[in-house]
């Protein structure tokens, strides 16, 4: 196709060229300007360069978001997503190097990221993607809002609020505390999405993974084994006990139809009685000081080694196990969408007749993905374990299990998404520590965080709702104008609008009828 | 105007005008410039192929939504009608064509449900409702239970519901779409008597002879707008088709016959039973050769989607055998049936045939989820899958814009489409066909037919349940049917007629010279026939 043109550039050559403008743009102005607007002057100038490249390119193999473009949605919506989008990352991406690089280096390859995604984004971002951003980002407008209302009424000064917590929850320490803390919110939350992709909720997350970990450290404790080995004895073990008490649920359920939110509390409840029977010094338990009992401490060769955090500019150590999550993650994605098991899951997840009528196993289905969800969940405590504590005790982080729900349904159960959503709500707790030192009750992050779920769920719901609705009545009115060109365009697409009423479950043979029907 | 009214005089102003009506939805337009005249006493239809905009209207109507243009007029006076309770103030009810009725109530508690205000809830609404039921012939007993009446009885409740709540003019939405021949008399008869007491009613349908056969005028609705005004003692069912589709309207058939003799599948004595219990398919004896369509009429709930779900494997078999190519399947797991070379087009798409939230192209794995194209051991192909969807849109004239848009987005028949596509594909030795036309626009239609009868020259074994029985009669090479769950009789599609079909369903036997099954095929049961 680009051959055709004379003008046309070949796709390299525009990004090329994007990266390149937004990357000079951005040296020069550093020298002017504070880093930050000058990377996001950059990054500007680098997406203008895609708009302008992009009438240049056109139809050299282009993806899927080329159909959309030209359509009111694309330009109010997917444009300035994208632009928006690109800024913030090449920002984002500029601050984070400055805490290890000097400033001139870190702006530019910052620029140097968001002009690639500003190419990027431009051409490949769908209407949909975008509505979910878009959605994300209102509610988080909305959330911050309500918050803000919340501290005024209560006569805390919002503005500098906000300020203190970004200070502070943006320090080095704390961002290594954050990144901690979200590796275990993710573990969580994907052990919750794993369900929730089937319509499973597994709210026993939290007994899962404490019973886990009580268990997997006892094993440590008492079994002498050689390094590496052990490691993964300890995981194996987690990972076993985690199955095994959801499993429980995951039976019950195919069996004898108990519902799987009944059982799982009541397993969080037998597993808090099991720890503390189990915890004693009767039993697996040893004095680790005066007043906490707990596991016999691991041998430092069964230790999971931290990431030294030099280059955010402290001197704490990253969970060795961020690897494992990132793993997970991978792992969970690569089932979800490319292996037939994940599929049957998202299947019998969006209907389970359908997926009865089309041959799945319904019942092993809600099985597995109940195993697997405890599964994940028995590693949750893992950082943890192997990563901090190195003994399970009285004090072991409980209640993960219900952020992870929290985040899980932050994060859409996208496995990108819920990285977002940990380390976001990480960050908000992180950042409330500062609270107290100003008189501030700590309460407030958590009011954010209520907020920021229940907008998130709602606002995306109705965004997602009305984004369907428009891209059935934009195929409708696609498919009646492109059949039937020189009919008038009202008549043209009578049927269509009938796909707008119809789409709320209205099957009616009569007048049910989708859009677009054989004009 | 040019009607015969029968009841009030012809210089009453009509029931029902409309004016102008356009009703846009963001980007498009669903009806526009509708200009409908009811005059006061009369039948009027309207008709128009599915998707051509009469709930639209219809919903405007019953205050359902706004229109965007245009006025409403009733008994010569403007009105606004915001909702379904100004519509009813204003005299104007609606009988949905799915009946919202509640089975564990009675006939008494079902009507005043919500209008409790009107007549209370006691002897007064019994009072009420026998005087009602009387006094238009519906025969309704208000002491009922609902869950022991038929589907016409169930409509003479919904038309008293309209009634009790003091309508002068009813919608009827598509009502002959649940009935059989005989029923819908009935109902025609019933609505003569509504007329002849001075009411108004205005009734929408596709069927042509029934409008004919009922309405005092007829107005043609196509693409949004209305385009022709008809008297029915001047218009033929021809004409009318013409002016509703602007073209011909395409008719089942099958040209010469392609049946061999060897059996694909064979029924041996399928019984199925409900939880209770009771057989709802009862001793079914019945075989389906290569290159045969065999057609199922019945009455929906008489077991028809039973039979179907066992032949699946959905459903367990209470005694009986399934054998497919002479192989014993009874048992055996949906996924092993259709790996069997078994396709499904399910009754209700929505429930079993699609995953809405889903990309088409991951549809095209549905039910296909261990066969290539779409999978190579146990990962997913995205390549095979999107390049044969891409087969499928184009083959079987899936209207879309591209397979990545979510199956929710198409329309019924597109879906529909899509579906027989998904189906036929793997080449499939035997088809299970449950109404594969329902809710699917005339030219979507005939190409299903077209694909039907391509696939059974192939040589595919067909078994083809329908609510239509001119889709039966005129797609099947052997027809039979169902009554309580058991095959009652067997008529050569060849010569016999709605008419009879519609008696043998409802057990009244078949008339004329048919042979009633139990000689040939269920030789263990003797049914008393005809």
């Amino acid at each position: 196709m680009s051959k055709d043109s004379t003008r046309s550039m070949p796709v390299p050559v525009a990004t090329a060229a994007t990266v390149a403008v937004g990357v000079a743009v951005t040296a020069a102005l550093d020298l002017a300007l504070l880093w930050w607007a000058a990377s996001a002057i950059g990054v500007a100038a680098a997406f203008a360069t895609a708009l302008w490249a992009d009438g240049r390119t056109r139809g050299a193999g282009d993806p899927e978001g080329v159909r959309e473009k030209g359509t009111t949605l694309h330009r109010t919506l997917v444009v300035p997503t994208a632009l928006v989008l690109s800024v913030v990352a090449g920002m984002l991406t500029g601050w984070f190097l400055d805490l290890s690089l000097i400033e001139p280096v870190a702006a530019v390859l910052g620029a140097l990221v968001g002009s690639f995604l500003a190419h990027l984004l431009y051409r490949r971002l769908s209407a949909m993607l975008a509505l979910s951003f878009g959605a994300v980002a209102a509610a988080g407008v909305l959330a911050i809002a309500v918050t803000a209302l919340v501290l005024q009424l209560s006569g805390i000064p919002p503005l500098a609020t906000f300020t203190r917590m970004l200070e502070y929850g943006t320090r080095p320490d704390s961002l290594v505390q954050v990144v901690n803390d979200g590796t275990t919110y993710y573990l969580a939350a994907v052990a919750v999405a794993i369900g929730f992709k089937m319509k499973l909720f597994n709210i026993g997350v939290d007994g899962q993974y404490r019973l886990a970990a009580l268990l997997a450290a006892a094993v440590g404790g008492y079994l002498v084994l050689p390094p590496v080995l052990s490691q993964i004895v300890v995981m194996a073990t987690a990972v076993a006990v985690g199955g095994a008490w959801a499993g429980i649920a995951g039976y019950l359920k195919v069996t004898r139809g108990v519902s799987e939110v009944i059982s799982t509390i009541m397993l969080n409840s037998i597993a808090t009685g099991i720890t503390a029977y189990l915890l004693s010094t009767d039993r697996l338990a040893v004095e680790i000081s005066t007043n906490n009992i707990g596991t016999p401490p691991l041998e430092e060769s069964s230790w999971v080694p931290g990431i030294p955090a030099g280059f955010l500019g402290s001197d704490r150590e990253i969970f060795g196990l961020v690897v494992l999550a990132a793993a997970v993650g991978i792992a969970y994605s690569v089932m979800l969408n490319r292996t037939r098991f994940g599929f049957e899951l998202r299947a019998t997840g969006q209907s389970q007749s359908a997926a009865e009528a089309s041959g799945v196993d319904v019942k092993k289905m809600v099985f597995l993905s109940m195993l697997f969800s405890g599964m994940a969940a028995g590693l949750v405590g893992m950082p943890q374990l192997l990563g901090a504590s190195h003994y399970y005790a009285l004090d072991f982080p409980t209640g993960i299990g219900f952020i992870g729900i929290a985040i899980a349904l932050l994060g859409r159960n996208h496995p990108v998404g819920i990285v977002f959503a940990a380390l976001f709500w990480a960050f908000l707790n992180q950042a409330a520590g500062i609270l107290p030192f100003d008189g501030y009750p700590q309460e407030i992050a958590v009011i954010a965080q209520a907020t920021i779920v229940l907008t998130v769920v709602v606002v995306y719901e109705i965004v997602h709702r009305w984004g369907r609705r428009y891209q059935q009545q934009q195929i409708g009115k696609e498919l009646g104008t492109a059949a039937e060109p020189k009919e008038p365009a009202a008549v043209a697409t009578g049927t269509a609008a009938e796909g707008g009423t119809g789409a709320d479950g209205d099957q009616t043979p009569g007048d049910g009828e989708r859009g677009g029907e054989a004009k | 105007m040019s009607s015969t009214p029968s009841g009030s005089g012809a210089s009453a102003p009509p029931a029902v005008e409309l004016r102008g009506i356009t009703k846009r939805f963001p980007g498009v337009v669903a009806n526009h410039d509708i200009n409908i005249t009811v005059a006061s006493g009369t039948v009027h239809a309207i008709v128009g192929e599915n998707g051509a905009g009469k709930s639209t209207l219809m919903k405007t109507l019953y205050g359902m939504h706004r229109p965007d243009e245009g006025t409403i007029g009733v008994k010569g006076r403007q009105v606004r009608l915001n909702s379904p309770s100004d519509a009813i103030k204003h005299g104007i009810g609606m009988v949905h064509q799915h009946f919202m009725l509640a089975d564990n109530l009675t006939v008494l508690e079902n009507v005043v449900l919500g209008a409790e205000r009107r007549h209370g809830i006691g002897n007064r609404a019994r009072a009420r409702i026998r005087e009602l039921s009387e006094q238009y012939g519906l025969g309704v007993d208000p002491d009922r239970l609902m869950e022991d009446l038929g589907v016409g009885d169930r409509q003479r409740v919904e038309i008293l519901k309209v009634l009790y709540r003091g309508a002068e003019t009813i919608i009827l939405d598509e009502p002959t779409a649940v009935l059989v021949p005989q029923e819908v008399d009935e109902l025609f008869d019933n609505l003569r008597e509504l007329k002849s007491e001075g009411l108004t009613v205005i009734f929408i349908s596709h069927k042509l002879d029934e409008v004919l056969s009922v309405a005092d005028e007829i107005t043609v609705i196509r693409r949004g707008t209305t385009v022709a005004t008809a008297d029915p003692s001047t218009t033929t069912a021809r004409e009318l088709a013409t002016l509703m589709v602007g073209g011909e309207l395409p008719v089942p058939e099958l040209r010469e016959s392609t049946v061999t003799e060897n059996t694909v599948l064979s029924l041996d004595g399928v019984t199925i039973t409900a939880a209770d219990g009771r057989p709802v398919v009862d001793g079914v004896t019945l075989d389906i050769h290569e290159g045969e369509i065999v057609g199922i009429a019945g009455v929906e709930g008489n077991g028809q989607s039973e039979l179907i779900e066992a032949i699946m494997g959905m459903r367990p078999l209470a005694s009986g055998r399934i054998l497919l190519g002479g192989q014993d399947i009874t048992g055996w797991h949906t996924l092993k049936i259709r790996e069997a070379g078994v396709g499904y087009i399910p009754e209700d798409r929505h429930r079993h045939g699609m995953l809405l939230d889903s990309p088409l192209w991951e549809n095209r794995i549905l039910g296909h989820q261990t066969k290539a194209p779409s999978t190579r051991g146990p990962w997913i192909d995205r390549a095979g899958a999107r390049a044969d969807s891409e087969r499928i849109v184009a083959e079987y004239d899936v209207r879309t814009p591209g397979i990545d848009v979510v199956a929710d987005a198409l329309s019924g028949g597109n879906q529909q489409k899509f579906i027989i596509g998904r189906e036929m594909s793997g080449d499939p030795r035997f088809l299970v066909a449950a109404h594969p036309t329902r809710g699917v626009d005339v030219g979507a239609q005939a190409a299903i037919w077209e694909q039907l009868r391509e696939a059974r020259a192939a040589g595919l074994a067909v078994l083809l349940i329908s609510a239509d029985l001119d889709e039966l009669i005129g797609m099947s090479d052997t027809l039979h049917v169902i009554l309580r769950g058991r095959m009652v009789a067997q008529a050569d599609p060849t010569d016999v007629t709605p008419e009879q079909l519609g008696s043998a369903m409802t057990g009244a036997g078949l008339a004329g010279d048919e042979k009633t099954e139990g000689g040939t095929a269920a030789a263990d049961r003797s049914e008393d026939g005809a």
